[in-house]
């Protein structure tokens, strides 16, 4: 499922994840968990939390990010 | 690559340089002040540094150029910050100071295996160790340091701790000359061997969220976020608009007005004999007194105040989330939200707000930020001039002025959005932790910016005044305002005199303005003059950046179209209203 879609605070890992150099650099990577922090309306980006940090991800790029849940 | 870099490293000396290269956001900026007792502007959101500042000082009987090189993620050179630091590295340099970012290692540590594959010594500042001891993150520095092959130093900037040996081991490093060893990795076995060296040297502890963590993440929620968004701008206008007037009307104006002037007026008047020198002194437009009451007493409340709280809003880490809320609306017009940082600069002034997109990685971006920035966003002089104009005479003309400001950037931006090709980069951004700023540092940053406005305003502001004494005196004004008379009576129904504003609005925004004050002028005149300055043509440095970063071709289109909207607008205004007023 595409990471946009998850629910707030449900932790999951990344599979698959668009070619995209800012993406390695702020550390998204296939592997790392992460976990929707907030949602926009109109099209705007989502929030995620990996470790410590918070990563704005823009809405198109998040549809392209594959994940699955953590149970 | 860009011609002005190309001059200016020539005069870099590569053999004594000391690069400090890093990351975004990781006090580059903070270390070099501090080493090098050099001011320069650093804030909690990435890309401040767009291009490199050069400080040179001696060190221990040893000439030193230490080089503040842009922050970046990769040395893919993708953004024109990237660019330059790729560029530095070519160059070559005597060492490499690398600042780590001790919060975030597997993502430094990318950059810093980068480095590795350039021939030169790198010494690594482990920065940020009390935010990271905050968050519960212990670091084994004999490990980094075996791992990296190099003198990893932990250091806090802002409270110099560690700085010093830094300095020491780079000094040794370059002095050394021993032969590097170069390690070129792919870009996976670069993740991969930054994965394991985290593992090894990094434990993270889990610490109960605190309250401004918490808050730090509500201001990103669309609720409660939106509210605080909303109680924030009032607050900003509350303290510029309201704190500006008090301090202008109790303390400045009186000081200035009744105090200073009249003594200056006296003194001059018994040197020098009555004449046109003497009135070009201390007459109705004398330099002597409009130069002092325009900057100092009517513009001076709204920077000072206006540029304490963009510091603190910059400092505090809120920009950036501000950014994540209008990124949605923002985009329509062809802005990813990061651009907000930029935008709210430019109610300060337009050359750093300028100078802010070269960030941004797209063109389009930067010339829709840029011509906005350049034809509806008031400066804060302006808006102090606006303020002094319209806030005793009607606040709803002044309301309706910030409205028209307002309309005109949503219909300009979505139609440059859909004229101009290309596309707007998506939003991608790490959102720093939201702090409390350093009181310091704080301090530090308005004062430059102050000093900088003093310097910057003063004296465009007297060569203005002087001019407008001149024509006024020598009675040419009669000649500008016969030729201007069609337009501006006729077009724009301002009385003769007010031609002065369209030639002094060319030095500077708020000397559009100004000479209104004295003219005796009805409600819909005032209207009209300051619907005309607020588009009127940005001012002679942004003129001169516009050309340093677009080319002459850019500068003068985007100066012609402002001007033509302003004069073009301003008639309408006119003509709208004076037909409404007629028909009462």
């Amino acid at each position: 499922m595409s990471l946009y879609k998850f629910n707030k605070k449900e932790n999951c890992i990344i599979d698959e994840l668009p070619t995209n150099d800012l993406l390695l650099a702020l550390g998204l990577r296939k592997g790392v968990t992460v976990s929707v922090l907030t949602r926009q309306p109109f099209g705007g980006p989502i929030v995620v939390k990996m470790n410590n940090r918070s990563i704005a991800i823009d809405k198109n790029v998040a549809e392209q990010i594959m994940a699955r849940l953590v149970s | 690559m860009k011609k002005c870099h190309q001059i200016e490293e020539k005069n870099v000396d590569s053999k004594n340089a000391i690069l400090l290269m890093g990351n975004p956001n990781v006090g580059k900026s903070v270390i070099f002040s501090k080493l090098t007792g050099m001011n320069v502007i650093s804030a909690n959101y990435t890309g401040t540094t767009v291009t490199f500042t050069k400080g040179d000082f001696t060190y221990k009987n040893e000439k030193i150029s230490l080089i503040d090189v842009p922050g970046t993620y990769t040395l893919e050179a993708t953004s024109p910050a990237e660019e330059v630091a790729v560029d530095m590295l070519k160059q070559g340099a005597g060492a490499i100071i690398c600042v780590l970012d001790a919060t975030n290692l597997e993502r430094n540590l990318n950059l810093a295996f980068q480095l590795k594959e350039y021939n030169m010594p790198i010494v690594y500042s482990l920065n940020l160790m009390d935010v990271a001891e905050r968050q519960g993150i212990t670091i084994d520095i004999d490990g980094l340091s075996k791992a990296l092959g190099a003198p990893v130093i932990e250091t806090v900037a802002t409270h110099n701790k560690g700085l010093k040996k830094v300095l020491d081991e780079a000094v040794k490093a370059f002095k050394a000359q021993e032969e590097i060893q170069i390690e070129v990795l792919s870009k996976e076995e670069r993740w991969k061997k930054v994965g394991e060296i985290c593992e090894k040297v990094q434990t993270i502890e889990y610490r109960e969220p605190k309250f401004i963590d918490k808050l730090g993440d509500w201001t990103m929620q669309p609720f409660p976020g939106i509210p605080i968004a909303i109680v924030v701008l009032a607050l900003v206008l509350g303290i510029v608009v309201g704190g500006g007037k008090a301090l202008r009307s109790l303390v400045l104006l009186p000081i200035i007005n009744e105090g200073i002037v009249p003594i200056i007026t006296d003194l001059v008047s018994r040197i020098i004999p009555e004449g046109v020198f003497l009135k070009l002194l201390v007459g109705d437009f004398g330099v002597l007194v409009k130069g002092i009451e325009w900057p100092f007493a009517l513009i001076l409340p709204y920077v000072l105040l206006f540029y304490i709280v963009l510091s603190f809003l910059e400092d505090s880490g809120y920009l950036p989330r501000l950014g994540v809320l209008v990124d949605g609306i923002l985009r329509k017009l062809g802005l990813p939200g990061g651009n907000i940082v930029p935008f709210i600069m430019g109610y300060g002034c337009a050359v750093p707000a300028i100078l802010g997109t070269r960030a941004s990685s797209s063109y389009k971006e930067r010339l829709i930020l840029t011509s906005l920035v350049s034809l509806a966003v008031p400066c804060t002089a302006q808006t102090g001039a606006f303020f002094s104009l319209l806030g005793d005479r009607s606040v709803f003309v002044l309301i309706f002025v910030y409205m028209i400001s307002f309309v005109a950037i949503v219909v300009v931006g979505v139609a440059l959005n859909k004229m101009l090709p290309g596309k707007s980069a998506p939003m991608l951004l790490e959102i720093p932790n939201l702090l409390m700023p350093s009181k310091g540092t704080l301090f530090k940053k308005i004062w430059i910016r102050l000093k900088h406005f003093l310097v910057e305003a003063e004296v465009p502001m007297m060569i203005g005044i002087l001019l407008a004494a001149l024509i006024f005196e020598t009675g040419f004004i009669n000649v500008i305002g016969t030729a201007l008379e069609p337009l501006v009576v006729g077009w724009l129904g301002l009385p003769k005199e007010a031609s002065i504003s369209l030639l002094l609005g060319i030095i500077r925004r708020e000397l559009a303005v100004m000479p209104l004050l004295d003219m005796d002028l009805s409600i819909i005149q005032v209207m009209v003059g300051s619907v005309v300055a607020l588009f009127y043509i940005p001012c002679l440095s942004v003129f001169i950046v516009l050309v340093k970063e677009f080319k002459l071709k850019v500068a003068l289109i985007l100066s012609g179209t402002t001007i033509a909207f302003a004069l073009f607008f301003g008639g309408i205004v006119n003509q709208v209203a004076t037909f409404i007023s007629n028909l009462f």
